[in-house]
């Protein structure tokens, strides 16, 4: 119960988050969030600002950069983006380890093989990354140029997106092996 | 030359992988790592390339500590990326140049050296891909891509080759030619397996990884084949029924499982 309650106050919190446009509202309830993160919250700020930093920068930038092209800019648009993402983010970190996703979820069978084929995923994807990582790691002699890095990154890219795919296929035929995707039922007998 | 000091290799989950692994590898030698599924075969071999930190222990290159402040120091680094290599069981994540040409070539030219291409036609022809040059190393069969990958580790005349499963993706032919190939080549090679029929063909020494993550044996290749209790201790046999005729009977079979 405890699992539902938290996953439906993250529902209801991401979309106050996403109706709510002033700053200052946004900026009330990142404090609320950090306060009721606890001792963890400087932690949680911390992997949540990394996380967001590289997107919000090239965000803001191109926005302000609109400037240059007679484009009117206006700061509290760029504070209420960079706050929406982050308290976003913030609710996200500090609630993912919280919550039982699975006993969350448990009240549709539906949505529970959903996740578990989700969660099924995430370790062989997590352990092919950080194979494609250490291979590149391997064969580096020296720092490599920005377009070596690309090929790598692109390459690595393909590799998993080819992986997805294929696993993607395999384990829906394996589903409808095992009757998952049942057939509507008709009144049709076959042959008719 | 490579040596593993009291390795151990947990993961940041907390799981042991590997557990005080002892062993040195000498110039030429020839050695295979053999253990069971989830035993840390692939995780000694990313250890020894200095690509995990062990979580005590050391591994030494030369007399050389390598950890991460000797991989800091460019020269060293590169030293010992050039003269230990690591094959990936998975070839595909190694390939990510846009053609086999460009794949092979990728050592020498990080390296500068200006006579790329004809080594890359030489390392070719060794590795019996001088057809694939132009294509694309994804669009190769895993045996190819296996070949693709060990030019590209040999172009680089390393002194150390480390294998792991090198026989995992390829047809019998490939195999044969693979087995023949390690054969023929004076690099101190060490090759995980699990291909007991084929273990022998690899080298002369055995390292065997239990399941409890340490070294459970290190000796000749064929005093370990040939001891059915330690092949049953490491789980590299098994046991089944079947019949002989009217007979039903059961023992210990080495049965090959790639």
């Amino acid at each position: 119960m405890k699992d539902r309650l938290l996953l439906l106050g993250y529902a209801i919190a991401v979309v106050a988050a996403t109706s709510v446009h002033n700053p200052w509202w946004l900026a009330g309830g990142l404090l609320v969030v950090a306060a009721l993160a606890g001792r963890q919250a400087p932690t949680i700020g911390w992997r949540a600002l990394r996380a967001v930093l590289f997107f919000n920068l090239v965000i803001s930038i191109g926005y302000a950069a609109g400037a240059l092209f007679g484009q009117a800019v206006s700061l509290d648009y760029l504070i209420l983006v960079n706050t929406r993402v982050y308290l976003l983010i913030f609710l996200t970190f500090s609630l993912a380890s919280k919550i039982d996703i699975l006993r969350a979820l448990s009240f549709s069978r539906n949505l529970s093989y959903l996740v578990t084929l989700v969660l099924s995923q995430i370790i062989p994807f997590r352990r092919l990354f950080e194979d494609l990582r250490l291979a590149a790691e391997s064969r580096r002699l020296r720092r490599l140029r920005l377009r070596e890095r690309y090929l790598q990154s692109a390459a690595a890219a393909v590799h998993l997106f080819d992986r997805a795919e294929h696993d993607a296929r395999e384990i829906a035929l394996a589903m409808r092996s095992r009757g998952f995707f049942q057939p509507e039922a008709t009144d049709n007998a076959p042959g008719d | 030359m490579l040596q593993a000091i009291e390795v151990s290799y947990r993961l940041p989950e907390g799981q042991e992988i590997l557990r005080a692994i002892d062993f040195q590898l000498g110039r030429g030698e020839k050695v295979v790592l053999l253990g069971a599924n989830g035993t840390g075969k692939s995780t000694l071999l990313k250890v020894l390339n200095g690509l995990l930190p062990p979580t005590t222990g050391t591994v030494s290159y030369d007399g050389r500590v390598v950890d991460r402040a000797a991989l800091r120091e460019a020269a060293f680094h590169q030293r010992f990326r050039r003269e230990v290599v690591l094959l990936f069981q998975n070839p595909d994540t190694m390939l990510f140049n846009p053609s086999v040409f460009d794949e092979i070539a990728f050592g020498p030219r990080q390296l500068g050296l200006d006579d790329v291409d004809k080594r890359v036609h030489h390392w070719a022809g060794e590795l019996g891909v001088v057809p694939l040059l132009e294509r694309t190393p994804f669009g190769l069969s895993g045996g190819e891509k296996q070949r693709v990958c060990l030019a590209a580790l040999l172009i680089l005349e390393p002194k150390v080759l480390l294998l792991d499963e090198p026989t995992a993706n390829m047809d019998p032919r490939s195999t044969g030619w693979l087995v023949d190939f390690l054969a023929d080549i004076n690099q101190t090679t060490l090759v995980t397996t699990h291909n007991l029929s084929l273990a022998g063909e690899f080298g002369d020494r055995c390292l065997v990884l239990g399941e409890d993550h340490r070294l459970i044996f290190d000796g000749p290749i064929q005093d370990f084949l040939g001891d059915q209790d330690r092949l049953a201790a490491a789980n590299l046999v098994h046991r089944h029924r079947h019949r002989h005729g009217a007979t039903e009977h059961s023992h210990f079979h080495t049965h090959d499982w790639d």
